[in-house]
């Protein structure tokens, strides 16, 4: 990292130091609620669902703050280089935190209709998914607290085994709903699940390339393999 | 616009073991310094320096008071020549030629690189004198292509409309960035190629400020602009290349964008961000 020394003004680095945190806060929040929904699926609990339906209004409330802090930051520091780069990717990587929060909420909200039909094996799958996906984000939340641009790089690789787990859930899925249609409404509910939490693994990509483009100032580009294949033409012949 | 042979035969173009070894892109170096060094008798202030200043384009010089910056500003015109116990080795080479050789003359130097300095310093006579006075100097204009000379510089400054029914009065009347567009007026009278800015700003408000930095902006469609200011933002602002310097050597030097996102050297980073080094 290149920015260890302190700001000659001091407030500057409280200002810049509390951004950090908040985005570190913002995504233990996510994670938990990520975790939250995956518990309430388990133990087909509708009240405990709604309230990690309503905790949602938490992380929306430190996005806002944090959009407010960085506009406090860019109107009265006016950051430049290193400081510019931290404050414009804590924005970005607010977003991405909101949107993971949306998506855990979302898995919640459905495991309320799917509390009310008959368990099905398949959601097994998507505790597993669910378990990578909160992998990737505490991972990526240190990279990004410790500004660890290769610990980044190597959520950002992993992504592929996300895809991977979601494709298994995803063809697990399409079985069930082949041998009675009686399960396509709540193996629909956990398609959508389990898409849900694989977005999740996409928006931990992005907070990896942010983390790389803090410390580097450049784009991160690599090849990544893409083991996500149920958008493929040809992926029920396969 | 200069077209890509005549960038590639000028001096400094491509072979570059004087330059900085920053791509400039298409752009030919107007003038640059080649292994610079200067000292106030005892004091090493310049150590080996060397940089190109693209043409027509605006070079900031920035860094911590005493690094050098308006030393070398000073070494682009020779001024310093004015006071004993100075020397400066090395080279400075506009156009081809190597303005530090004493057989450069220094009337023909001032007539290609103007300066304007950190405080206005109108003269003690009429606006219109103020900027007639130079171009006598060099040449000798009837009345009216004078008039004629005078209300370009003025135009060129963004100073004619405040001026032009007032020519007469004292420039000394003028408010401190009025004053100071005079004296870039003034300098840009001579038609020179290169114009030096010494912290142009520094004592002006911030609507004058602004005025300048405009100024500059329309200025560089002429002239190969070199600026020293303290003020960051400013570089940020009105340059296209930056150079750092710090005690009395050039730390780095790039295009101002790459600068002010992502300087390759830690020492930038922490001037331009305000960090104790």
């Amino acid at each position: 990292m290149n920015t260890t020394h302190q700001h000659i003004i001091k407030s500057y680095d409280d200002e810049l130091k509390r951004l950090t945190l908040e985005i570190v806060r913002m995504g233990e929040l996510a994670v938990a609620q990520l975790e939250a929904a995956i518990d309430v699926v388990e133990r087909r609990d509708e009240r405990a669902a709604q309230r990690v339906v309503d905790n949602d209004d938490a992380i929306d409330a430190l996005e806002q703050e944090i959009s407010q802090d960085v506009v406090r930051l860019l109107a009265l520091r006016a950051p430049i280089a290193g400081d510019l780069r931290n404050v414009f990717a804590a924005l970005r990587i607010a977003a991405d935190i909101e949107r993971i929060g949306d998506y855990a909420a979302n898995v919640a909200k459905r495991s309320i209709p799917l509390s009310r039909v008959a368990p099905i094996t398949a959601a097994g799958g998507l505790a597993n998914l669910a378990e990578l996906a909160a992998d990737q984000l505490r991972n990526v939340l240190k990279a990004y607290a410790e500004q660890d641009a290769e610990a980044a790089y190597e959520v950002w690789k992993s992504d592929a085994d996300l895809d991977e787990a979601y494709t298994v859930v995803f063809r697990a899925l399409l079985t069930y709903m082949m041998e009675d249609p009686r399960n396509i409404t709540p193996c629909t509910h956990l398609l959508f699940m389990a898409k849900n939490i694989e977005r999740i693994g996409d928006h931990a990509t992005n907070i990896a390339e942010n983390v790389w483009f803090v410390v580097h100032g450049e784009p991160l580009v690599a090849p990544r393999m893409k083991r996500d294949t149920t958008a493929n033409p040809d992926f029920d012949k396969t | 616009m200069t077209n890509m042979n005549e960038v590639a035969s000028q001096p400094g173009f491509g072979t570059s073991p004087h330059a900085s070894g920053v791509d400039l892109g298409q752009v030919a170096p107007k003038m640059f310094a080649r292994d610079v060094n200067f000292h106030y008798n005892d004091f090493h202030a310049l150590k080996n320096i060397s940089m190109d200043v693209p043409e027509k384009k605006v070079t900031a010089i920035i860094g911590p008071s005493g690094c050098g910056k308006s030393t070398l500003l000073r070494i682009f015109n020779r001024i310093y020549a004015i006071y004993p116990g100075l020397r400066a080795s090395g080279e400075i080479i506009l156009d081809g030629e190597n303005i530090l050789d004493p057989k450069y003359s220094l009337n023909r130097l001032r007539s290609k690189v103007g300066m304007v300095f950190q405080k206005p310093v109108p003269f003690p006579m009429t606006i219109f004198e103020n900027v007639a006075y130079g171009i006598r100097h060099h040449e000798k204009l009837s009345r009216a292509d004078m008039e004629n000379r005078v209300e370009q510089a003025l135009r060129g400054a963004a100073l004619w409309d405040e001026v032009k029914d007032k020519l007469k009065n004292s420039a000394l009347g003028l408010s401190g960035g009025q004053q100071q567009r005079l004296c870039i007026a003034r300098g840009i009278a001579l038609k020179p190629e290169v114009l030096l800015l010494d912290e142009p700003t520094s004592a002006l408000d911030p609507i004058a400020t602004s005025r300048i930095e405009q100024l500059v902006e329309e200025l560089k469609k002429d002239f190969t602009i070199v600026i020293v200011t303290h003020n960051m933002q400013q570089a940020a602002r009105v340059s296209d290349m930056t150079a750092f310097m710090y005690m009395g050597e050039l730390i780095e030097f790039d295009r101002t964008e790459k600068i002010f996102t992502k300087p390759d050297k830690k020492q930038t980073e922490d001037y331009i961000t305000g960090r104790f080094g």
